[in-house]
């Protein structure tokens, strides 16, 4: 028997109900009032507050630690409007121009969240060598400059869900500034969870923020700062490296380890954390920053150290050639000759660099490959993680800085 | 400056499928997209080790080599290569019947498997359930009438090949499943899909449901291999080949006429010179904020103000990376759907209410359909639900971190009292996308992926027999869940194509 569904009474009616459908909207059309369309809509402004395109500011204040070869930057919005909110832990990627290059550099931020409602951060710039960005900072940054910063980024903060209850930080030099930040919050109420820092420094008088670790300790006592010292034995502090046998005598129960350091410091410890036995999930590290001396890495193709290649780059409606020195990323090749290319974290993590290699062959270090599948299977690179091995093509993204 | 033929704003997912088509067509294409990725929804994000799909639960309509649906063939005909794994199950739903039943069946793909399913958990309801299912044929044949006839269907054709869908069509699903006399219980099990539409059963119209449940239970489901930003990778790949050019991180943010017609587009990387555009773009936004009002016609002022806002899901998710593989955690199940119960109005009235009322939640295990969804002894999973508009409405930035959390908790929690799994202390990775991440990213109004709800005088039917009347703008037209098929992966790609040709047509015919 043929189907014969009816809803109605009478199929005929249900029919005509079908092809009123057309009549029954444009009269529901036709009954509204024609108002001018508002475009706006709250999400979408508190998501842009949360994650604007860029961040104009201003430095309102500087505080020197000569000893330690360091600044801190009180950056501040001109308007004291609330900067955008973060999580303690959080980078800052600073964009600045030096001579003819745009660039980039992620920066930690130091205060606590609580200050961005005031309308500023804190980052600390250390200087090192060869260090380009940080030693042009320390020198030509002055109260009243301005500075473009990005949204928050990353993902070095404390996660209930995930970690333990007790984070056990280990930081080495300007590694402190996202403990420092998290310290701070916890101080302020923000953050709930426990900290133990592990703290390498040189020597007492080299220590960053000794008194202001030493003041938040004192009035919370969720936060202990241990400090280790490598070039001198002092009592009360302890002494060489952070081992794992140090890190086990400060290692509670329910805990996560956070590192944050200079490169070396996280090639001891890739030695040392295993020693531990602990799963994965409790160990966690910020990003490695850029990749020095790609020439030592296993798989760099030796004929190319000394080289220099050509980059032909299309960015919207433009194109342009420009050369790229074989040691150097792609990244840097292209700040070096003026292009606006975007990037934020600059150890491959992030990939808001990412470009389409139409042609040519890079070299990508695998510990800051952090491309997704479907990106390395057609051809899409970090170039702040890549390292020109020929000639390239290269398609890249657009900025939001205004021109 | 180039002058382009078609410029396709936003590569969302009705944006890819638009920008091939007019590729294919020989159409000289641009694809601006504001993102530094394509795909809209249709993405992937890192987080350490992992490799996490931020929307896709399952694609419909993709079917088996052997049984190819018109996704598939879509892909085919566009010359895409996906790597597919197939969904085992269409769905397991824990809840609670209407009549005060416990309800824990796992449904089968596949029509005869899900009408003996039905059987074992309704006994009886076999030749209801085989009306059904003729009903939900005729439907999907005539639809298929109705989008080739783009808008001018033969109703005497309609009549004598499509009675039922006629008679059917124009009502809301709950009448159509009350008229056809199914198993109050059968109707339970069958309102699971609900959430996949945004729209309650009193109010999804019939033909939309139909439309999707018979694709998914007919060819089974899909998703590719290596999450849904391969998807939209092999879409811009193919899309260069053809010779389209891609802009990424470049935003519209004007349009620009000469006299009443579209002739360029204001961004960030300047001003582009085009024949067309065609938007994925909310025309909300269109109209509000990027081009000049007094070229906007009054009755697409009262069609914008006719739906009164009214976006539908605006989605929250959660996603669980863990440190071992799913079967240690008890997880059998590639998505778990767990309303309350299955009066979907009632769930939905509590979903959009607050959090705190809102006790549904879908759980999906990637690794179940596919097992390098993650490195070898891990798992991916995920929660997600729709969410309350005032929660998200008036949360201030210090304190978004923190309702996120409780929110992605209380599912936590509660997968645990309905199911037994426990994820906590197996964490390693983790990442919560609320409607602002979705603002933020999409620019969706509101953060909601859906679009206007098709519901009541603005369903999927009626939008498209009015697609010649609804946005007449010279040189423009809007694509994406603003669209006769509203939201969802397959509605968007179907769409984007659909209205492609449209734009071809209008700009072929111009030039003659």
């Amino acid at each position: 028997m043929a189907l014969n569904v009816k809803v109605g009474l009478v199929g005929a009616l249900d029919m005509l109900k079908f092809k009123n459908m057309a009549k029954v909207r444009e009269e529901a059309i036709q009954a509204a009032p024609a108002r001018e369309v508002d475009g706006n809509f709250t999400i979408n402004t508190k998501a842009k507050e949360l994650h604007p395109d860029y961040q104009e500011l201003v430095v309102c204040k500087v505080i020197d630690y000569d000893k330690a070869g360091a600044k801190t930057f009180v950056l501040k919005r001109p308007d004291g409007k609330p900067v955008a909110y973060f999580r303690a832990g959080q980078y800052l990627s600073l964009k600045m121009q030096i001579g003819t290059s745009f660039i980039t550099r992620p920066y930690s931020i130091s205060s606590s969240p609580k200050l961005a409602l005031e309308g500023k951060y804190c980052i600390t710039v250390k200087t090192n060598p060869g260090g380009f960005a940080a030693d042009y900072m320390l020198e030509n940054l002055h109260l009243g400059n301005k500075i473009i910063v990005s949204d928050p980024q990353g993902q070095f903060y404390y996660e209930d869900l995930r970690d333990g209850y007790n984070i056990l930080a280990l930081a080495g030099g300007s590694g402190i500034t996202p403990f420092l930040s998290m310290a701070r919050a916890i101080r302020d109420g923000i953050e709930k969870f426990n900290l133990t820092i592990l703290f390498g420094s040189r020597t007492e008088d080299s220590i960053l923020f000794k008194e202001e670790l030493c003041e938040i300790s004192k009035v919370c006592p969720k936060v202990k700062v241990v400090h280790v010292l490598s070039d001198e034995e002092k009592d009360g502090f302890e002494h060489g490296f952070i081992t794992a046998e140090l890190i086990r005598k400060y290692l509670l129960d329910n805990s996560s380890i956070f590192i944050c350091g200079p490169e070396a410091m996280y090639r001891f410890l890739d030695g040392e954390i295993p020693k531990l036995g602990l799963p994965k999930r409790l160990v966690r590290r910020e990003i490695l920053g850029v990749t020095k001396h790609v020439e030592d890495h296993e798989g760099y193709p030796a004929e190319c150290i000394g080289k220099t290649f050509t980059i032909r780059v299309c960015r919207g409606p433009e194109e342009t050639e420009i050369p790229a020195a074989a040691g150097e990323s792609v990244l840097v090749a292209l700040e070096r000759a003026g292009i606006k290319a975007p990037s934020r974290c600059r150890s491959g993590e992030c990939g808001w660099c990412r470009s389409k290699l139409v042609s040519g062959d890079v070299f990508i270090p695998e510990e800051t490959d952090g491309r997704r599948w479907a990106d390395k299977e057609h051809n899409y690179i970090h170039p702040c993680a890549s390292f020109p091995v020929s000639d390239l093509v290269l398609e890249v993204a657009g900025e939001y800085l205004e021109q | 400056m180039k002058l382009y033929d078609v410029v396709v704003v936003g590569a969302g997912n009705a944006g890819l499928s638009a920008a091939i088509t007019c590729a294919l067509a020989g159409k000289k294409t641009l694809v601006i997209e504001q993102h530094n990725l394509p795909g809209g929804c249709a993405s992937s994000f890192r987080r350490g080790r992992f490799e996490i799909e931020p929307s896709l639960h399952e694609l419909c309509d993709v079917g088996p080599l052997s049984n190819p649906g018109d996704v598939r063939k879509m892909f085919d005909e566009y010359g895409l290569k996906v790597e597919w794994c197939e969904v085992p199950d269409c769905f397991r739903v824990v809840s609670k019947y209407r009549d005060g039943g416990v309800m824990d069946v796992t449904m089968p793909s596949g029509i005869e498997a899900f009408k003996d399913a039905m059987e074992k958990y309704v006994p009886g309801s076999r030749p209801k359930m085989d009306e059904l299912f003729e009903l939900m044929q005729e439907i999907l044949d005539g639809i298929a009438y109705i989008t080739a006839s783009a808008g001018q269907a033969d109703s005497n054709v309609l009549k004598e090949k499509y009675p039922n869908m006629l008679r059917t069509g124009a009502y809301p699903t709950q009448q159509v499943f009350d008229a056809l006399k199914l198993p109050k219980r059968c109707q339970d099990i069958l309102s699971t899909y609900w959430g996949y539409l945004g729209v309650d059963m009193e109010h999804l119209s019939f033909i939309h449901y139909a439309a999707m449940v018979h694709k998914y239970i007919s060819r089974g489901a899909y998703i590719p291999k290596h999450t849904s930003h391969e998807l939209s990778n092999a879409f811009i790949e193919r899309f260069r080949e053809l010779g389209g050019e891609i802009w990424f991180n470049c935003r519209a943010e004007e349009f620009l006429f000469t006299g009443d017609r579209l002739t360029g587009v204001r961004t960030n990387l300047g001003v582009i010179d085009t024949k067309y555009v065609l938007a994925n773009i909310n025309p909300d936004i269109i109209y509000g904020k990027m081009m000049p009002k007094e070229l906007i016609p009054e009755r697409e002022k009262k069609l914008v103000a006719a739906r009164k806002r009214q976006f539908g899901a605006r989605i929250f998710t959660a996603y669980f990376c863990l440190d071992v593989p799913y079967e240690e955690l008890g997880i059998k199940d590639y998505s778990i759907f767990m309303p309350e119960s299955s009066d979907s109005a009632e769930e939905y009235k509590n979903m959009t209410g607050s959090w705190e009322t809102n006790d549904y939640s879908i759980f999906l295990c990637y690794n179940v359909a596919n097992p390098d969804a993650s490195p070898e002894g891990t798992c991916i999973c995920s929660f997600t639900t729709f969410s309350a508009v005032d929660d998200w409405n008036n949360v201030t930035p210090e304190k978004y971190v923190e309702l996120k959390n409780k929110v992605a908790k209380k599912f936590l929690w509660k997968l645990k009292e309905k199911t037994g799994i426990t994820l906590q202390g197996h964490i390693e990775e983790m990442s919560v996308a609320t409607p602002w991440t979705f603002a933020r990213y999409l620019n969706a109004p509101e953060g909601s992926v859906y679009g206007y709800e098709t519901r009541d005088w603005d369903g999927m039917m009626a939008r498209m027999m009015m697609l010649s009347q609804d946005y007449p703008i010279k040189g423009m037209r809007p694509i994406g869940t603003a669209g006769p098929r509203g939201d969802g992966y397959s509605s968007a790609y179907i769409c984007g194509q659909l209205l492609a040709k449209l734009a071809i047509k209008d700009l072929n015919t111009e030039e003659v």
